[in-house]
């Protein structure tokens, strides 16, 4: 067997890191970092205790206008044509001030990527230059439903997976019946990603992925999920009754719901361990000025021992998130399929990490850390969401040992 | 039994294929502008084929390629014959690549010509007569 040639491009020895970003991604980080603690810091108390259904266009707008509804959209049809590693550096400053906005970008790209994945001409070419014109764009995927959650991100647990939305076949086209849950976007998205199981198969060992405009007849929206935290964005039902989907909108074929799904997991995850990474040093900023600033026992904060080492190993984590974050962005940035292994484990890490100095930067701040007035313990809600969106921590495990103990070769 | 016969089939079947793609207008244009170039992987039977604006190259790397893409001789058959969908492929590991993501979902739309010419090449190289 002729021995594989590694494309020049991909050299561990050449990942880059967050000190020495290549020039273009240095420029976008800095774009989105001074729009969000200009534009969206001041915003973000209101966004929080906002009524659950709320939602800024206005933002999003601005939002757009810097290029995030169409950060992975290739060039040719109006995008910016990044990959996965400026994704992950842009929502990493977004969720430094406020997760929620993180994910309404993000929760795009993911409704983007089976379009994009799909390698079809005529999907990509229908549906990309949406995110491309003069307003803003939005799209969901939606996968999670009433009785079915880590079933359907599990594959070996697709047949156990219970009352799942159906798709039939009729001629040239299958209607799809059955209800999501949980939908980031499924209130303000133009069309949405959606996975149903083909009539028949048993579970959702038929799942496929359809491309839905959300003005066909049939769909109706349900409550906006009252979320404890990542209220800016919205987390709502989805109903489908007899809705007519043509054929050509089915990505990766019947049945092969699962696979896309599994990839865009893996390209996805280093996208969120970002997010869990921004929400963690978020509360590390805030907790060093704290630090510096407050005087007990005659001295800063920051002088005392226990604080001390505290502070520094808050820093090494969020060093270390960022670290993974940025490896697992740059794999997935150059193989397809995305390596199951990095951005899994960056994502398991960066969930843990936002807990945990989330919970240090709290009681560093004492009473005023646990008041709605200083930000902080919604930065601990923060850090308590991405641990269930795109695999729970033992979704995360189970991907992580199957890779362990896969022998892979390539 | 596998889809091609020999390494002769294989190598005149995917020469006859990327010598019409490079005949694309829109494919070379890209091709060249964007300075790509891709490497294709193939076992049972092995073969390398490197295609780049300047031409086809059968088992010769004249250059690192950009985008290198690993599969089996039957797997290709079924791709470029449409029975195997490429989110499938790729998913399930039929289909390896590697080089940056953004210059592959650029590349692969461009591929179509390859779909729509390679039933009727493969049916003239007698491919799959076998199966
Ligand atoms: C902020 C936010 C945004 C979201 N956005 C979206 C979205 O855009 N689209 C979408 O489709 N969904 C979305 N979700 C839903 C999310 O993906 C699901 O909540 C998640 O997959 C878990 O499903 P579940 O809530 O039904 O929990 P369950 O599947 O019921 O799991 C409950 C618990 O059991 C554990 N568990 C389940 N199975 C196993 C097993 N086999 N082994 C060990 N432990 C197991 C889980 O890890 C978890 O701890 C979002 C959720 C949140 C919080």
């Amino acid at each position: 067997m002729t021995q594989l040639a590694d494309p020049a491009a991909l050299t561990l020895a050449d990942v880059p890191t967050l000190t020495a970003l290549p020039g273009e991604i240095l420029a976008l980080r800095n774009t989105v970092r001074a729009w969000a603690r200009e534009r969206l810091a001041p915003e973000v108390r209101r966004l929080d205790e906002d009524d659950a259904a709320a939602f800024d266009w206005g933002l999003v707008r601005e939002g757009h206008d810097l290029g995030l509804t169409r950060l992975v959209v290739p060039k040719q049809f109006g995008g910016l044509g990044q990959g996965e590693f400026g994704v992950a550096v842009a929502l990493e400053e977004l969720a430094a001030v406020d997760a929620g906005f993180a994910l309404i970008f993000g929760a795009t790209m993911l409704g983007q990527a089976p379009v994009l994945l799909s390698g079809d001409p005529r999907l990509q070419a229908r549906f990309l230059p949406l995110f491309c014109g003069d307003h803003p764009v939005l799209a969901c995927n939606a996968i999670t439903e009433d009785q079915a959650g880590c079933d359907l991100l599990i594959p070996e647990n697709a047949q156990f997976a219970r009352g799942v939305m159906r798709a039939r076949r009729e001629g040239e086209h299958y209607v799809l019946d059955g209800s999501k849950k949980f939908i980031t976007n499924g209130k303000v998205a133009t069309y949405a990603t959606v996975f149903a199981n083909i009539e028949g198969q048993p579970g959702a060992t038929g799942l496929t992925c359809f491309v839905v405009m959300l003005d066909r007849p049939g769909i109706t929206l349900g409550e906006v999920a009252d979320k404890m935290s990542y209220r800016s964005c919205l987390g709502t039902e989805m109903h489908f009754e007899h809705v007519v989907v043509p054929e050509e909108n089915v990505v990766g074929g019947e049945g092969g719901g699962v696979y896309v799904n599994i990839q865009q997991m893996n390209m996805a995850r280093a996208a969120v361990a970002a997010i869990s990474t921004g929400v963690a040093r978020g509360a590390l900023e805030q907790a060093i000025e704290w630090a510096g600033d407050r005087v007990q026992g005659g001295v800063p904060l920051r002088e005392h021992q226990f604080t001390a080492r505290k502070l520094a190993e808050m820093s090494a984590k969020v060093d270390a998130a960022r670290m993974l974050y940025l490896k697992a962005a740059h794999l997935a940035d150059n193989a397809i399929p995305a390596p199951a292994y990095e951005p899994a484990v960056a994502k398991l890490f960066a969930d843990q990490v936002a807990i945990e100095v989330a919970t240090e930067a709290m009681g560093l701040m004492g009473a005023r850390g646990y008041l709605r007035d200083h930000g902080m313990e919604k930065r601990l809600r923060d850090a308590l969401g991405a641990r269930i969106y795109e695999g729970t921590p033992e979704v995360l495990a189970l991907a992580v040992t199957e890779a362990i103990y896969t022998d892979d070769d390539f | 039994m596998g889809a091609f016969t020999s390494k002769e089939q294989a190598t005149s079947v995917f020469t006859t294929l990327f010598d019409i793609l490079l005949r694309d207008e829109r494919f070379a244009a890209t091709v060249r502008d964007e300075n790509l170039s891709v490497q294709f992987f193939h076992s049972a039977p092995d073969l390398t084929v490197f295609v780049s604006a300047d031409g086809v190259w059968i088992d010769e790397t004249p250059s690192a390629p950009a985008i290198s893409i690993k599969m089996s001789c039957d797997s290709a058959d079924a791709l470029w014959s449409g029975r195997l969908l490429m989110p499938i492929a790729l998913a399930t590991g039929k289909i390896r690549i590697k080089g940056s993501v953004a210059k592959v979902i650029e590349f692969v739309p461009l591929l179509q010509p390859a779909f729509d010419r390679y039933p009727a090449i493969a049916a003239e190289a007698g491919v799959g007569a076998r199966r």
